[in-house]
Formats: structure tokens, C-alpha cells, sequence
């Protein structure tokens, strides 16, 4: 029996967004990951961060017409604000997990509103700066969408080097197994605190600025992110950065396979019972050590 | 103990005039002061005395909302009958939900939370044939029954009685159940629960008993107050609706039973005050959010506690 060409279609469609949104949600999922593996710090603003990646994005193309500098500016501030955060207002609960959420939703609160003040509260679109599509297999594609998944896996390997191949990187793995041991050889442990929470906040921002032209941009857009992120992290097994990675894929695939037949919503609840069965059957995350 | 008695029955006193001489306006806000009073009470057990954070209990508060809307308006059950169902349910919810989170405890627990919350919000908004999604559904509340006596919750003066009596009735049960040997081991696991688990105390039962119990009294603040507003919305699953018991536990005092109430108290008033000349104040919140754990992370009470015990 010939398979209808439309089911095909639409199965290598959903394949297709499935490794784009895969790749963004991993640059995200990560940054979360590794500020947790790091500091034990769960980071309500990390969603936040994503959605200042993606205004700024806006901002790029609202004021100077160019997506990219939008995309730049987004992971330049964020890096910034990341220091900034982490050296103000985190340090001091340094260690108090219930006080870092604290401190990090009256964050999220205040980069919300400052966003809503400026930006305003209604969805935005952001064209897409390249503007071509591909026809392959019986199907028209956008060509931004491949650019994006090529930008996020080149992210995604150039964190790869930047964890294990660079002096910076063995700093931030090494404090991640044992902080006072990587402060006795000399690591100063202050330091990689303030570059993994900046380099998390920059990779959250570059998702969202990646993501902007594919989906709305809106003041509480950080809020689904960080909710998709969350399952990841906690299938892949909080902090490991290889499950983050691979249950990314999981998730985002299957949610894209499930929207063929049923809604996002519905979508989002087998992720969430898939969640839950990970919970009951590896409590500590598929990838944990 | 004799002061305490005289501080207990001037608040009785002042809380029973204040009904029918406060104004119109402070009546109603003195209404939801009380039902969310309860709200910050079962949040108290929860982190203030067993020490788990979560940062998702709106879920509760939405099904119990449902809980009873949903019988009103379908089966016109009365209102006893629907505040039972909406009560069982919420424990029901908050057993299965609370085996899934409790187990794992800290950043765990904080994370799990947040995904039920955000979850049962999109189901709420995605589900309008039961919810009524953002619109969200109205109803007619039904009467006051007592055996013959009938009561309309339409009158102020009535709600605020009736919600003052569910406010003192739990604050009652709550208080009696901290300071009973339950009461203890739970403070025990706060403290420590490796501790706890080695003296022979089954460490995940009491978090979870602790989590149900919680989940129970959130549920019966957001059943009273889809009984006041006669309305419940996906918004009644709002993941800001978490954050609320937070901040009044935190600025109040945690794991002082009184202090969240405190914290209400100041934080509702405020932010209906300000709310009405400031959109953004929310940004005030979370500034005071930070403010409180860095520089005042016993809160209120538990300063007070503090200097009294010194003293």
C-alpha cells in the first residue's frame, strides 16, 4: 500500500523542527545545567534571559535593521547582567538553594516589568533575516530554520571546546566535583562562579535571540522555555551535560511528533508523564552518575 | 501564658467588631486577607516547618477552585457538599502529585513544582470546555445550610464571618498539629534529615503527610475564594499565584505559623494600593523578594521572636 506523500511531508517537517527547536532548547537547557552542576542554584530568570535575548533581537531590527547586531547586543548585555546578578544579588544567599530561587524570581519579576515597561505587553514578530526557502524530499522549508540549527550546534560544540579543552573550562569542571579542593589548587572559585553564571545567561539569550524570528516575542515568552528546559534537565539528570543534551532531543522530537495528532498542550502533558515515569524509575535523571 | 491569653481574646474581640463597622471597600479587602491567610498558613507547614520549598502551589488552589465550581454549576450540589468534593480532590491530587516530588527533595522538589504548576496552567488555558480557559466560568454561590438556617454568601457581612470562621478554624488545627509530635518531626527534618531518618523517623512519609496537609489547606483557600469571587479562570492556576505564599511567608517569618498571616496582612494592602496608581508593581515585589532574603531572611515574627527570647 503506497504511503500518502502528505503523512511523509509532514513527518520529515516535524523531524526538521524537532532538531532546530531541539538545538535551540539545548543552548538553553545547558546554561541552566551548568549553572546548577556549579552553584546549586535553580534559576527561575533563565527563562528571563531567554526572552531578553529574543527583545533585544527585536530591538535590532526595530532600531538598525539588522537581525545579527540584535542577536550580538543580546548576548553582550546578558553576559553582562549575568556578572552583575550573580556578584549583587546572589552572592549573598550563596548556598541557601530556597533563598537563590527567592532572589532569582524577584529577578525574573524585575526583568519582566522593565521589559513590559519598555517593550510593551503585546506579542511581537521579528521577520525573518534570511527570507529564503528550500524545497528537498517534496517539501518547502525556510532556509533560517537550517541556519539556526547550524548556529546552535556550532554554539553547542565551540562550549564543548570552551568546557574541555580551554584552562577556563577545566576551571569550571573542576570546582563543579569539589569547590574546595579546586580552591586549594589555586582555582579562584569566585571567579568561575561569575563566568558560568554569565556564560549561562549569554547561552539563554543567543537561544532566544536564534528563536525570535520562528516564534512571538512577548514579555512572558521566558515561561514555557523554562518549563521545557526544567523536564529536560530533570530526564537528563540535573546536572549532566550530556543527558541535558540527549533528553533535549528526546523531548523536543517527541513533542513535535505528538503535535502531528494532538495539540501542544497535550503534547506538553506525555512529557510531563514521561517526567514523571523517569522520576519513578531513575529518580536522580537517565544520565545521572 | 496570661498575656497570651488577653492578646488572644483582643484579636477575637477587634476581628468580631471590625465586621460590621469596617467600610465597604476594607471589609472586602479584610475577605481576602483571610482566605489568603489561610493559603500562607498551609504554605508555612510546608517550607516553614519541613523545609521544602515549592514554588507551585497554585496547582492546588485551582483545583480546589474547580473542585467546587464545577458541582455548583453542573449538579447545583449545595455548598457543603461541593466544599467536600473540592477538598477531596485536592488531596487526592496532592497524594499523587506529592509521591512524585517529595521523594527527591531540594533543587528537585523546586524544579518538579514549578513543571506541575506550569502544566496544570497550559491544561487550564488549553482545556476551555471544562475551565473555561482565560475567560474562565461564573456561578451562582449557593446558600449557607444549617439544617434550617440559611445564610446568602451575597451579603458582605456574612462572607466575612463566614471566612473569618474558616480562617480561625484552621489556624486552630494547624496550630495544634505543629505543636503536636508530628509537629516536631517535621521541624526535625527542617533541622536535619539525615538525623531524622537515622533516629528511625520514616522521613518520606512525614514530607509527604506534610506536603498533603499543605495541599489540603491551599485548596480550601482556593475553593473559599472561588466561593467570594464566584469565578475561577485558568489564571487560578497562575504560576504568580505561587509566588504569593512565598513572599508573605518570607517577609512575615517562616515557621511561625503567625507570620505569613502578618505577612499578608502587609503585603495584600500594599499591593492593592499600589497596584491601582503603579502597573508595574510587580517589580516592587520582586525587589522586596530580594531585599527580605538577603537582609532579613527571619522575616517579621521571627525577628520579634528572636528579640523577645533574648530579652
Amino acid at each position: 500500500m503506497p504511503i500518502e506523500p502528505t503523512i511523509v511531508n509532514k513527518i520529515i517537517l516535524a523531524i526538521l523542527n524537532g532538531v532546530v527547536w531541539a538545538l535551540i532548547i539545548a543552548l538553553v537547557a545547558l546554561g541552566l545545567t551548568l549553572i546548577f552542576g556549579l552553584m546549586d542554584i535553580v534559576n527561575i530568570a533563565h527563562g528571563d534571559f531567554y526572552m531578553l535575548g529574543a527583545v533585544l533581537a527585536w530591538y535590532g531590527v526595530a532600531l538598525f535593521n539588522n537581525f545579527w547586531l540584535g542577536a550580538v547586543m543580546a548576548m553582550i548585555f546578558t553576559a553582562i547582567l549575568g556578572a552583575v546578578v550573580e556578584r549583587s544579588i546572589i552572592r549573598p544567599v550563596e548556598g541557601l538553594p530556597a533563598f537563590t530561587v527567592v532572589v532569582t524570581i524577584g529577578l525574573s519579576y524585575i526583568i519582566q516589568q522593565s521589559v513590559l515597561a519598555t517593550f510593551g505587553g503585546s506579542p511581537q514578530t521579528v521577520p525573518e533575516p534570511i527570507r529564503l526557502t528550500i524545497e528537498f524530499l517534496g517539501i518547502r522549508y525556510p532556509a533560517y530554520r537550517l541556519f539556526v540549527a547550524g548556529v546552535s550546534g556550532l554554539a553547542l560544540i565551540a562550549l564543548g571546546v570552551f568546557l574541555f579543552k580551554t584552562p577556563y573550562g577545566l576551571w569550571i569542571r573542576a570546582s563543579m566535583q569539589d569547590k574546595e579542593i579546586a580552591s586549594a589548587m589555586g582555582i579562584n572559585v569566585s571567579n568561575v562562579y561569575i563566568m558560568t553564571f554569565s556564560l549561562g545567561a549569554m547561552l539563554s539569550a543567543l537561544g532566544g535571540a536564534l528563536a525570535a524570528p520562528i516564534t512571538q516575542v512577548f514579555y512572558l515568552m521566558g515561561l514555557d522555555v523554562l518549563a521545557i528546559s526544567f523536564i529536560i534537565v530533570i530526564i537528563g539528570g540535573l546536572g549532566s551535560l550530556k543527558g541535558t543534551l540527549i533528553a533535549a532531543f528526546i523531548i523536543s522530537l517527541l513533542e513535535n511528533f505528538i503535535t502531528l495528532v494532538a495539540t501542544p498542550t497535550e503534547a506538553r502533558v506525555i512529557s510531563l508523564l514521561i517526567m514523571g515515569a523517569v522520576l519513578l524509575i531513575r529518580p536522580k535523571g537517565l544520565f545521572s552518575t | 501564658m496570661k498575656n497570651r491569653l488577653i492578646l488572644y481574646v483582643l484579636v477575637l474581640v477587634i476581628l468580631f467588631s471590625l465586621g460590621f463597622t469596617l467600610p465597604t471597600d476594607m471589609r472586602s479587602l479584610s475577605i481576602d486577607i483571610f482566605i489568603f491567610a489561610i493559603y500562607a498558613m498551609a504554605y508555612d507547614i510546608l517550607y516553614g516547618y519541613t523545609g521544602q520549598f515549592s514554588y507551585g502551589q497554585a496547582v492546588f488552589f485551582g483545583v480546589a477552585a474547580y473542585g467546587l465550581l464545577l458541582p455548583v454549576l453542573h449538579t447545583n450540589t449545595n455548598l457543603w457538599v461541593s466544599l467536600t468534593i473540592a477538598l477531596v480532590i485536592t488531596v487526592v491530587f496532592g497524594i499523587v502529585l506529592g509521591f512524585l516530588a517529595v521523594r527527591l527533595g531540594g533543587a528537585y522538589f523546586v524544579i518538579i513544582t514549578i513543571i506541575f504548576n506550569l502544566t496544570f496552567y497550559l491544561i487550564a488555558l488549553d482545556w476551555i470546555w471544562l475551565t473555561g480557559g482565560d475567560d474562565g466560568l461564573t456561578f451562582r454561590a449557593p446558600k449557607i445550610e444549617f439544617g434550617v438556617f440559611s445564610l446568602s454568601l451575597y451579603d458582605p457581612v456574612v462572607t466575612y464571618y463566614f471566612m473569618l470562621s474558616f480562617l480561625l478554624a484552621s489556624y486552630l488545627i494547624l496550630k495544634r498539629l505543629i505543636s503536636s509530635p508530628i509537629g516536631k518531626v517535621l521541624i526535625a527534618i527542617r533541622e536535619n534529615e539525615e538525623r531524622a531518618q537515622l533516629i528511625g523517623y520514616n522521613v518520606f512519609r512525614y514530607k509527604l503527610l506534610a506536603y498533603v496537609v499543605s495541599a489540603l489547606f491551599t485548596g480550601l483557600s482556593g475553593a473559599l475564594y472561588s466561593l467570594r469571587t464566584r469565578y475561577a479562570s485558568a489564571d487560578y492556576f497562575n504560576i504568580a499565584l505561587s509566588v504569593q505564599p512565598i513572599i508573605w511567608t518570607l517577609v512575615g517569618g517562616a515557621g511561625t505559623l503567625t507570620g505569613p498571616i502578618v505577612g499578608v496582612i502587609l503585603i495584600n494592602p500594599l499591593i492593592y494600593y499600589i497596584g491601582v496608581w503603579w502597573k508595574h508593581y510587580l517589580s516592587i515585589i520582586g525587589a522586596l523578594m530580594i531585599f527580605v532574603v538577603i537582609y532579613s531572611p527571619k522575616g517579621i515574627v521571627g525577628n520579634l521572636i528572636n528579640k523577645i527570647e533574648k530579652s
